[in-house]
C-alpha cells in the first residue's frame, strides 16, 4: 500500500492580530507562526494508522519553502517513510491550481494507492487542491471523510453531509481521500521520536526535478488573480463590555439578568 | 461570458435552499452580462424538482439517471464535462455546501475552468468577473478576478444570496439530455446514509447555551463550563475542534455539520466564529461572546464582547450570576 499524504504549511492566523502588506495582495507574516494545517495533522495520522494496519509506505509531500522542514520531520516522526520538499522561487504567488499542478507531476511519476490530503486549509479557506490533484492524475476522490477502511483494491469511507447526516461509500484505488478533522486522535509526537529522524534526508525538488514548465508554476500557472484583501468593514459590531475583570464579569452578569436570561 | 449556469444540489427526491440562493446568483449575474441562465439538475426523479424550477422561470436542462439518486461526484464531473464543453465560456455557480465541496474543484478542472470556492459576493465591471471570499481564519477579505479565463466555477457561501421568487408568470422551458455517460461503471459508489447517534442531551431545543470552542485550551476545566451553564439553567455546547479532541461527543457541536440551536441566549466562550459555526445558530439570539482576540470575527455578530482571557473571566461571571440570583 503506497500511501501519499499532501502536507500544506500555513501562517497560525486564528489568534493573530493580522496587517495587510502594501500593496494590498497579502498579509505581513514576518511576525506569524507556522504550522502544519490543523486538517492535515489527521491526514499523516490515518496513513500512519492504515499503514500499521495494513503495511505500506508512507509519503509526504509539501509544496513550500525550506522553513516547512520541521513540519515534514514532524510527519516522519509521527509514522511517515519518507518526505519530500517541492520549493522554487518562482512557485510565490502561485494559486491551488499551480500547486495541484506542481503535486500532479511529483505523484504522477511514482506508485500511488492512496493519496490523502486535509479538506481545507485555513489559510486560503479553499478546499480545492484534493479535487483539483485527482482530477488531474485521473482518480476519483472524496472529501470531508470521517471514517475510512482499506480494503481488498477498494475503500470504504464515510463523509460528512450538514446537518448530522453522513453518507457511507465505497471507491476503488488508487483514489484520493480529503479528510475531515476528528476522523482519528492524532498522536503525542515526543522530542525523542523528532531525534530518531533528524538523520533522514528530506530531499528538496524544484522544478526542474519535477519537469513542470515555468507556465504552469507561481503566478504564471495561477487562474486566480488576487485584485485586493482587506479587513471586512467594521460594521455595527459587538457593544464591548470594558474594565477589569471583575467590573466586566459583574456587567455582562447584570446584562443577562436585563434580558431575562438569569432567572 | 455567454451563459451562466447553476447545477442544482438536491437530496432525498428535494432542492436544497441553497440551489435557490445559487439562482440568485445567477440572475444577478446573467442580468449584469446579458447571458442567458440555466439551470442543470442531475437527477433520478426529477419531475417535481424541474417543475419548481421551471414555475421560477428559470430555464432547466434535465439529465435523469439512477446514479444522480444522490450527489456522487464522479458521476457529476463526468456528465457536467459533456454537457458544459460545448458551451464556450461560461460562469457555472453551485452552492458552498459540503456535497458539492465534493466535485466542485475536480469539475473546474474538467472544464479548464478557474474556480473560486466559498465566494460570499460576486460582481461584474465593465463585463469582467470578480469574487470575494475570506482568507486567513475567515479574518481577511479577498476581492479575486480570473485572468482571461473563459470558463470560470464559483461555489456560493450559504445565507449570501437571498432569493425572491419571480412571481411565477413566465415558465422556463424544460429540456431533457440523454445521460451521456455509464454510469454503471463507476470507481465511486454510494452506500448508504447514516445519522449521527443522538445523544442524552438536545441543544437543538435549549433556550440558552454556553458554547466553547478551541481557546479553552488542549485540558479545559469542564466542569467550570458545566457549572456555569447551570448557573443561567443552560446547556453545554460547543465548537468542531472540541469535539475532535473528543472533550464532548458530536452531540454537543454547534454548526453546519453538526447541530442546529435556536436558544434564546448564545455565551461562545473562546469561538472565532467561523462561518461553519455560526451557521449552526438560527433565530438572531443575544449572542454574547467572550474572547482574548478583538479582532475575532465573532465580535463582528455579537451583540455583547468580552475582550479577555475566558479562564479568568468565567468563575467571575459565574459568582455574579449565582449573587445576582439571590
Ligand atoms: C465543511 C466544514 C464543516 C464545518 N462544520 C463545523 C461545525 O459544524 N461546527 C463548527 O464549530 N465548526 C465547523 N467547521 C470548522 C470551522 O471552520 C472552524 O474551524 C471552527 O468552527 C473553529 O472552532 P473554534 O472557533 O473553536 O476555534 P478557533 O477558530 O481556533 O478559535 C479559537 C478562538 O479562541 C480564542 N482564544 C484562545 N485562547 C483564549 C482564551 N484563553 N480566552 C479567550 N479566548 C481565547 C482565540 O482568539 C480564537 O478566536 C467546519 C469546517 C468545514 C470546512
Ligand atoms: N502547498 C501544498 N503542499 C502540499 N499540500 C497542500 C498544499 N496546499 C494544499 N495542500 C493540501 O490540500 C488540502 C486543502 O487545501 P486548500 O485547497 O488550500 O484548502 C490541505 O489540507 C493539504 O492537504
Amino acid at each position: 500500500m503506497n500511501i501519499i499524504v499532501c502536507m500544506k504549511w500555513i501562517p497560525d492566523t486564528s489568534e493573530a492580530d493580522l496587517t495587510v502588506s502594501p500593496g494590498a495582495k497579502d498579509i505581513k507574516k514576518d511576525d506569524l507562526d507556522f504550522d502544519m494545517n490543523d486538517w492535515d495533522r489527521f491526514a499523516i495520522e490515518e496513513a500512519a494508522q492504515i499503514k500499521e494496519k495494513v503495511g505500506g509506505k508512507v509519503t509526504v509531500v509539501s509544496v513550500a519553502p525550506e522553513e516547512s522542514e520541521d513540519m515534514l520531520r514532524e510527519c516522519l516522526a509521527r509514522g511517515a517513510d519518507e518526505a519530500f520538499q517541492i520549493w522554487s522561487d518562482e512557485m510565490e504567488g502561485g494559486d491551488g491550481y499551480a500547486t495541484a499542478s506542481v503535486l500532479a507531476s511529483f505523484i504522477n511519476g511514482r506508485p500511488h494507492d492512496l493519496i490523502l490530503t486535509g479538506t481545507l486549509a485555513e489559510d486560503d479557506g479553499a478546499g480545492q487542491l484534493g479535487g483539483m490533484l485527482a482530477e488531474m492524475l485521473g482518480i476519483p476522490s472524496a472529501t470531508l471523510a470521517s471514517r475510512i477502511e482499506v480494503q481488498d483494491k477498494k475503500v470504504a469511507f464515510v463523509r460528512e453531509l450538514e446537518g448530522g447526516l453522513y453518507e457511507a461509500m465505497e471507491m476503488d484505488l488508487p483514489c484520493l481521500i480529503a479528510v475531515a478533522t476528528g476522523l482519528n486522535e492524532p498522536r503525542f509526537v515526543s522530542i525523542r521520536a523528532v531525534r530518531k529522524v533528524a538523520s533522514i534526508e528530506i530531499p528538496n525538488l524544484g522544478t526542474g526535478e519535477l519537469g513542470v514548465g515555468a507556465d504552469k508554476i507561481g503566478h504564471a500557472g495561477a487562474r486566480i488573480e488576487i485584485e485586493k484583501i482587506e479587513l471586512p468593514p467594521e460594521g455595527e459590531g459587538a457593544e464591548i463590555v470594558k474594565g477589569k475583570p471583575e467590573e466586566v464579569a459583574a456587567r455582562l452578569a447584570e446584562i443577562l439578568k436585563e434580558k431575562g436570561a438569569i432567572a | 461570458m455567454k451563459n451562466i449556469y447553476v447545477l442544482a444540489e438536491h437530496r432525498k427526491g428535494m432542492l436544497r435552499d441553497i440551489t435557490w440562493e445559487a439562482i440568485a446568483a445567477g440572475r444577478k449575474l446573467s442580468s449584469e452580462l446579458g447571458a442567458e441562465l440555466t439551470c442543470i439538475l442531475l437527477a433520478s426523479q426529477p419531475n417535481t424538482m424541474s417543475e419548481n424550477l421551471s414555475s421560477e422561470g428559470v430555464r432547466v436542462k434535465v439529465v435523469n439517471d439512477p446514479i444522480f439518486e444522490t450527489m456522487n461526484s464522479e458521476a457529476i464531473i463526468k456528465v457536467l464535462k459533456e454537457v458544459l464543453t460545448p458551451s464556450g465560456s461560461y460562469v457555472l455557480l453551485m452552492g458552498a455546501s459540503n456535497a458539492i465541496l465534493d466535485f466542485a474543484p475536480g469539475v473546474s478542472v474538467a472544464l479548464d475552468a478557474a474556480l473560486a470556492t466559498d465566494c460570499f459576493s460576486v460582481e461584474t465591471r465593465e463585463g469582467k468577473l470578480f469574487a470575494s471570499r475570506q482568507i486567513y481564519s475567515y479574518k481577511i477579505n479577498s476581492l479575486v478576478s480570473f485572468k482571461d479565463s473563459e470558463r470560470v466555477v464559483l461555489t456560493l457561501r450559504a445565507g449570501s444570496f437571498p432569493f425572491t421568487t419571480s412571481g411565477g408568470e413566465t415558465k422556463g422551458a424544460i429540456e431533457n439530455v440523454a445521460c451521456p455517460v455509464d454510469s454503471t461503471s463507476l470507481k465511486k459508489r454510494f452506500v448508504k446514509y447514516v445519522e449521527a447517534e443522538k445523544g442524552d442531551v438536545d441543544i437543538s431545543s435549549a433556550d440558552i447555551i454556553v458554547s466553547i470552542g478551541r481557546g479553552v485550551g488542549d485540558e479545559p476545566d469542564l466542569d467550570m463550563f458545566k457549572s456555569l451553564a447551570d448557573s443561567v439553567g443552560g446547556v453545554l455546547a460547543c465548537s468542531r475542534p472540541i469535539v475532535d479532541k473528543n472533550l464532548l461527543p458530536k452531540y454537543h457541536q454547534v454548526g453546519t455539520s453538526g447541530v442546529e440551536v435556536k436558544p434564546k441566549l448564545y455565551l461562545a466562550l473562546g469561538i472565532s466564529g467561523a462561518f461553519q459555526h455560526l451557521g449552526g445558530i438560527k433565530g438572531s439570539p443575544l449572542l454574547v461572546a467572550i474572547n482574548k482576540d478583538a479582532k475575532a470575527p465573532i465580535f463582528r455578530v455579537a451583540n455583547y464582547g468580552i475582550v479577555g482571557d475566558l479562564n479568568e473571566i468565567v468563575p467571575l461571571l459565574e459568582e455574579k450570576i449565582r449573587s445576582l440570583k439571590g
